[in-house]
Parts: C-alpha cells; sequence; structure tokens
C-alpha cells in the first residue's frame, strides 16, 4: 500500500482544458460529515484499450514513472492508481469543466498530494480532500470536504518476513506490542498486526507530515469500549460497541478528540483503514460519527454503489 | 608516451571535507523554489558529502536485502541507482528493508533518515555514515 505520495511537481497555470461532456457519471460531492471511498480490484481490469486510455488520461511525468516500473502487475496497479484519483476527483465538479486528463496535482508544504485547481471564471473549484493507497490488487481514493484524510489498504494474508512480534517492538508502542504479545493463535495476530498497520498508516497519512512528522512509536491506535470509555480486552469476532481511538505521546492536546477512524474488509480480502477528522474538531459542535459511501468501480466505465453489500464489512468505526 | 590511467578520487572518512555538524545543518535544510511558490520538505535529502560513495561490499549488502524482502530472482538486476519502489517496494516492504539492514549492520535508523531514503545507494551512504558514528 504505497502512501501516494508520488513525485510529481506540476504547475497549475495551463488554462488549455478542453469544456466538453465526459462519459464520467457526476457524483454529489460528500457532505460534511461524509467520507466517499471509491476502490478498483486490478484483476476485473482486463480490456488492453481500456488500459489504453487509462494511459492517456494520464500526466506525460505519470505515464513515464508507470512505464519505468518493472513487472506488469506493478505497471497495472500503478496506472490504475493514477486513472482512479484523476476520474474520481473529476466526478466531483459541477459542470465538469475540467477533464480527468486536465487535472494537476501538486504537494503541500508537508508534501502531501493535493489538486492544484485552475481559476476558472464563475466556477469554484469543489473543496476536496482526497487520498489514495494502493496495493498491487486493490487500489482505493478516500474523499472528504472538508477534513484531512488518510487512508491505507493491505491484503487481510500479507504476511511480513520478520517475525510480528520483533517488528512490533521495533517500529509499534508498547501498548500495541502487548497487545500482539497477548493474542496466541498465530493467524488471528498477523490479522490483527496488519489491521493495527493500516491503521497507523492511514492516520500518519491523513496527518499527512510523512513517516518521521509522526514516528509509529509515538502514538497508540486501540479499540476503546464506547460505553465504558476504557480499553476493552480485544476480541476479533465483534468489535461493536467499540470505536478506534489514538493517544499520541508527543501530542499534548488530545489527540483522540481530533481523529475518528474506520476499519473495513473489502471484497473479504483486503483492510482498508481511514482516518479523518472529527466534525467537532472542526466547528466545535457535537461529533456526529461520519457517515460513510463505498463505491466499487472500474473508471470510466462502472460504478458499484456497495455499502451495505457483501463487498463491505465495517469491522469498526463509522458507518 | 606515459599512459593515464584515471582513478576514482576517494576521501577516506577522517578527511572528509565537511564536518559531522555541517552535515547535519544541511540535512535541516528545507528546499524552497522560487517561481512556484512550492516548498517541499519531503525532498530526499542529499546527504552533501564530497565523501565518497559507500563501499562495495555494503552496497552489495544492501542489494542482498532489498532482493530478498522484494523476493526478487538473482538475475534481477539491482545496483546502487535502483530505486525501491521501482523494484516493487511499498512502504511495509521498505520499513522491513531498514529493518534488515539495522540487523544486517547493527545501527539504528531514525524515521527521519528512513523517510529519506529511496533508493540502494542512499540506504548503503547512510549505513556507512552510520557506521561512522558508532
Amino acid at each position: 500500500m504505497r502512501r501516494g505520495f508520488s513525485r510529481m511537481n506540476l504547475h497549475c497555470f495551463d488554462r488549455t482544458f478542453i469544456r466538453s461532456s465526459h462519459s464520467l457519471n457526476a457524483v454529489q460531492l460528500p457532505a460534511p460529515m461524509e467520507t466517499h471511498l471509491w476502490y478498483v480490484n486490478p484483476s476485473e481490469v482486463k480490456s488492453e484499450s481500456l488500459l489504453k486510455q487509462y494511459l492517456d488520461i494520464l500526466s506525460p511525468c505519470e505515464r513515464e514513472n508507470v512505464l519505468r516500473l518493472q513487472g506488469e502487475e506493478m505497471r497495472k496497479s500503478a496506472l490504475l492508481a493514477r486513472a482512479l484519483v484523476r476520474t474520481t476527483i473529476a466526478k466531483y465538479q459541477m459542470n465538469s469543466p475540467v477533464e480527468p486528463r486536465s487535472l494537476k496535482f501538486r504537494k503541500n508544504m508537508h508534501g502531501k498530494p493535493e489538486v492544484c485547481w485552475p481559476s476558472i471564471d464563475d466556477w469554484d473549484p469543489p473543496p476536496l480532500h482526497f487520498n489514495l493507497s494502493h496495493t498491487s490488487s486493490l487500489i482505493a481514493c478516500g474523499v472528504t470536504i472538508n477534513s484531512q484524510i488518510g487512508i491505507d489498504v493491505e491484503e487481510k494474508k500479507r504476511s511480513i518476513k520478520h517475525d510480528i512480534l520483533s517488528f512490533a517492538r521495533r517500529y509499534f508502542s508498547k501498548y500495541e506490542v502487548e497487545l500482539l504479545a497477548a493474542i496466541s493463535d498465530p493467524q488471528v495476530q498477523q490479522r490483527e498486526f496488519i489491521k493495527l498497520w493500516t491503521l497507523k498508516e492511514a492516520y500518519v497519512k491523513a496527518l499527512g507530515k510523512g513517516f518521521s512528522g509522526a514516528p509509529f512509536k509515538t502514538f497508540t491506535i486501540r479499540f476503546q469500549g464506547v460505553m465504558e470509555g476504557d480499553s476493552e480486552a480485544f476480541d476479533e469476532s465483534s468489535t461493536k460497541g467499540f470505536e478506534i481511538v489514538v493517544d499520541s505521546l508527543d501530542d499534548p492536546t488530545d489527540v483522540s478528540n481530533t481523529w475518528q477512524f474506520s476499519l473495513l474488509e473489502l471484497d473479504g480480502s483486503h483492510y482498508a483503514a481511514i482516518c479523518t477528522e472529527k466534525q467537532s474538531a472542526l466547528d466545535g459542535k457535537i461529533n456526529i460519527p461520519g457517515k460513510l459511501m463505498v463505491w466499487k468501480t472500474i473508471p470510466i466505465i462502472e460504478d458499484e454503489y456497495v455499502s451495505g453489500t457483501d463487498a463491505v464489512k465495517v469491522i469498526c468505526g463509522f458507518q | 608516451m606515459a599512459s593515464v590511467t584515471a582513478s576514482s578520487v576517494k576521501f577516506s572518512p577522517a578527511s572528509s571535507l565537511i564536518k559531522q555538524n555541517q552535515v547535519s545543518n544541511l540535512k535541516k535544510a528545507s528546499v524552497s523554489f522560487t517561481g512556484n511558490g512550492f516548498q517541499s520538505h519531503r525532498l530526499p535529502v542529499r546527504r552533501f558529502r564530497i565523501a565518497c560513495a559507500a563501499k562495495p561490499e555494503t552496497v552489495s549488502k544492501v542489494v542482498d536485502i532489498v532482493k530478498k524482502q522484494l523476493a526478487l530472482p538473482d538475475d534481477r538486476d539491482v545496483c546502487g541507482e535502483s530505486k525501491f519502489s521501482v523494484l516493487g517496494a511499498d512502504s511495509l516492504d521498505t520499513v522491513e528493508i531498514v529493518m534488515g539492514l539495522e540487523e544486517e549492520f547493527g545501527i539504528c535508523v531514525e524515521e527521519e533518515s528512513a523517510q529519506s531514503i529511496s533508493t540502494v545507494q542512499e540506504a548503503a551512504d547512510l549505513i556507512e555514515e552510520l557506521l561512522e558514528k558508532k
């Protein structure tokens, strides 16, 4: 699951985009407390001509980056990642003035990618935040309107070369190590490790300051019982009545009041972690947990709303 | 007629032209581009050393660790310039590679440094820098 911190620095002074209708279905912007998630499974994209169309909407720089990769699978997923983010963002415009291929991206001062919208008379760009994550087998793009967002996807069965506890001792917080060490079943331990990894990655990406901005050891992510407010012994089979919270060693302010998490299982094969800012942190009002809307897509071709179906299982968090 | 053989110029660490504290100052420098107003604090931090690139043995060990982590075939060409991301490393792979390097060389790599390495050569250079400090 790449962080999506691609190395493109593009200028947004190109005004020669074409106003035309295109085949993307326009989508309503997320409401203030909503998060939208779009994902694509590369194995479902087989048509060579479709892949060529995707290549065509990339910027020259992106195209070069994709073609430089070694291995067809890698090239395909890198290509789909760029195609997904371009087509997804383009969907949210009113009157569609900017085509997917004309979108420009830049990095903000912390290196996090964001859209660089052209200025057009009588048109306001959609106030989007987005974040991208990909594995070779699934690519996802999360979208919000007024909140920072970080997402991370990983195969449920992803195994690491190191022993899980050695890895955790090196990189995770003490609490997280203890939690993992208490799990005796190696398969359960491996899955919980992957869940923690994706949640921690999503948090760091939401913060947008890179790995060193929030070293993994300096914060703890845990499941907290909503009722009691105390950490509960973790039960893999059901986390209903739990929420995911983050405690930061470095941050004196109560970081758990700012960030909310959702952990999903997609297509039965992948974990997806989503981290966004709480509404209460943004406007001081009482926090209403946000709604999550998930689409499975083949860019340009079709979008399928899958929230509430078997494709999306909410393990914990806002839904 | 005299023949001249070119030889690469190597500086041993002891005669490195740039002192240690200067290196760390340079490391913390932020890079800003005038003209478009974009600042990027996440550009790979180049270690501004005129000192030599890492020893071939170090590079070779890094190559082995990378190949093992990414399950690359032995005949795949991996060299100093190879970028981890282009070889197929995602962030979990990269962290595992760094951990593998720590174990192999007995060093500890801070997150800030780990974030700045994107090629085999950069990893090897960082390893030797850390070994010097020990």
